[in-house]
């Protein structure tokens, strides 16, 4: 009881050290791992001393008022998330995820780009416009990239939009339906492993690392359930990040290195003793009880990170 | 591998062939114009407001939202609104009344999926095409057009601006469709390239 009327006095007299805005959704509080990892994010800032209001759409214009925002609605450069990170951004605040991290992560193409230009290790990709749907240019891509292989929209995220085909007539398919909204697309070679790694990063630095493993029966971490429009998802199983393999946490760092300094979620595939990177997300899932397992301190570097 | 890219195109759209293009030879190291980050702030409208008034081009106060009641509640009618959801290619809705602003706000949102960006309406909107920031207008319209190439540096767009009085307000911005891009416009275009290459620019085609 006295902590609520110790916390509500700060309120009244603004005796924070910071004032952070998280920006979220409504269905950011639908799951209720991920509210409860946002309560304790919420919890970690007032008890170093700083004010942590949850904003929604609507607070928009209060964004002024704030030393820093942390956003946590799913991010893309087509999202109104977009619009509170460069408003942030051009109004000198801190900010995670910064503009330019959510248009290089929210764009694949963008994200391959660079890491053919800084020779990290991904998985083998191409990129395909909409001139290159015809019968000779696909024979290449199979003869290229094997068979089956993963056709992914620029701006796929949480296993959205991703999809593994076997034929020419397939790949049209999916290809057609990926090309009205971006006239870009991406294709790799298929890599099926039990578990991909996710390794969290913060300034260049380990946050945490975890495996997303596969459900039974499917190829990536989150799929949809035969004609059902809802996901099943794949265990998530946390290590400390001490005892995770060193090769693999230099790959992330390496990946992370040539997007910018922010909060990012790598994927990783470990293919005969090799790390190739899938993919990084910026605004990467943190629920309780899952990513924060093995790592509970994640919450408070990452407030410190953004009150620095 | 080029130094300068001048990337020509009626539509700078995120996704679309006019944005890769720039994308791409960011990653490769080359200068361009425009840039990505350009591209993708000039099309959603209130980051394109508050840039332009940080370089001091004139604009109207605006809201971010998806609540019809508190934009009535901060401006009143009448309102201009537009949408921040950047697939959008009719830029905004002028709303004299209640219901015209729930429809508006429907519509540009997407049904509630996306925010807009309300401003209200004190003069007349005027909508015209900048091809290297002129516009064939004069006046404080023309410095609004001028202003606007020297922030965004986007080469083919379509502006909408508020005339109040001999002022002018920048309200939004918007990609051309093929067919409104005319040959006067590619003479104004061959002009600009060979001022360009005049100045050193080396230019590759």
């Amino acid at each position: 009881m006295w902590e609520k009327r110790f916390l509500a006095c700060r309120e009244w007299v603004n005796t924070w050290l910071a004032r952070i805005a998280c920006f979220v959704e409504k269905y950011n509080f639908s799951d209720q791992r991920e509210a409860t990892a946002l309560q304790n994010f919420q919890r970690t800032a007032q008890s170093m001393g700083h004010g942590f209001d949850f904003l929604f759409r609507e607070g928009i214009p209060e964004i002024p008022r704030y030393d820093a925002v942390f956003i946590r609605a799913t991010t893309d450069p087509l999202f109104t998330s977009y619009v509170v990170s460069k408003t942030a951004w051009e109004l000198g605040k801190r900010v995670i995820d910064d503009p330019e991290s959510i248009q290089i992560c929210g764009n694949k193409i963008h994200l391959y780009d660079l890491f053919e230009k800084h020779d990290v290790p991904h998985i083998p990709t191409m990129f395909l416009n909409k001139e290159d749907l015809h019968h000779k240019r696909l024979l290449e891509v199979f003869e290229t990239l094997g068979k089956p292989i993963v056709v992914k929209a620029p701006y796929t995220s949480f296993s959205k939009y991703v999809e593994k085909v076997a034929c020419e007539t397939s790949f049209r398919d999916v290809a057609k339906r990926y090309f009205r909204k971006s006239d870009m697309l991406a294709v790799q070679t298929f890599m099926p492993t039990a578990f991909d790694w996710r390794v969290g990063v913060l300034n260049r630095k380990t946050l945490y690392v975890c495996k997303y493993m596969i459900p039974k029966g499917r190829w990536k971490h989150g799929a949809k359930r035969r004609g059902k429009p809802t996901f099943v998802w794949g265990r998530t199983v946390a290590l400390k990040t001490e005892n995770a393999p060193s090769k693999l946490k230099e790959v992330a760092l390496k990946a992370c290195d040539v997007i910018g300094h922010g909060l990012y979620g790598v994927d990783i595939k470990e293919v005969n003793g090799d790390y190739v990177v899938v993919e990084v997300n910026d605004n990467p899932s943190i629920y309780a009880g899952y990513e924060d397992s093995r790592n509970t301190d994640l919450y408070g570097k990452i407030i410190e990170y953004l009150v620095d | 591998m080029k130094d300068f890219t001048l990337n020509l195109n009626n539509d700078y759209r995120y996704l679309k062939t006019g944005y890769y293009v720039s994308m791409h030879a960011e990653v490769l190291g080359n200068r361009v114009i425009p840039s990505s980050e350009s591209i993708i702030a000039a099309s959603r409208t209130p980051i394109l407001l508050l840039k332009a008034s940080k370089a001091g081009i004139p604009t109207v106060p605006y809201l971010v939202t998806g609540s019809v009641r508190r934009i009535i509640s901060e401006f009143g009618f009448p309102l201009v609104v537009f949408a921040v959801n950047p697939f959008c290619y009719d830029g905004y809705k002028i709303a004299h009344n209640r219901s015209a602003l729930y429809r508006a706000v429907r519509s540009l949102s997407m049904s509630y999926k996306f925010a807009v960006c309300a401003q209200p309406l004190k003069g007349e909107m005027l909508s015209f095409k900048s091809v290297f920031g002129r516009c064939g207008l004069e006046g404080e319209v023309a410095r609004v057009s001028r202003r606007v190439y020297e922030v965004f540096r986007l080469p083919i767009c379509k502006l909408h601006v508020q005339k109040v009085g001999g002022e002018a307000f920048l309200c939004g911005l918007q990609p051309l469709r093929i067919g409104e891009v005319l040959p006067e416009d590619l003479e104004i275009v061959g002009e600009e390239v060979s001022r360009m290459s005049r100045m050193g620019e080396h230019l590759v085609g």
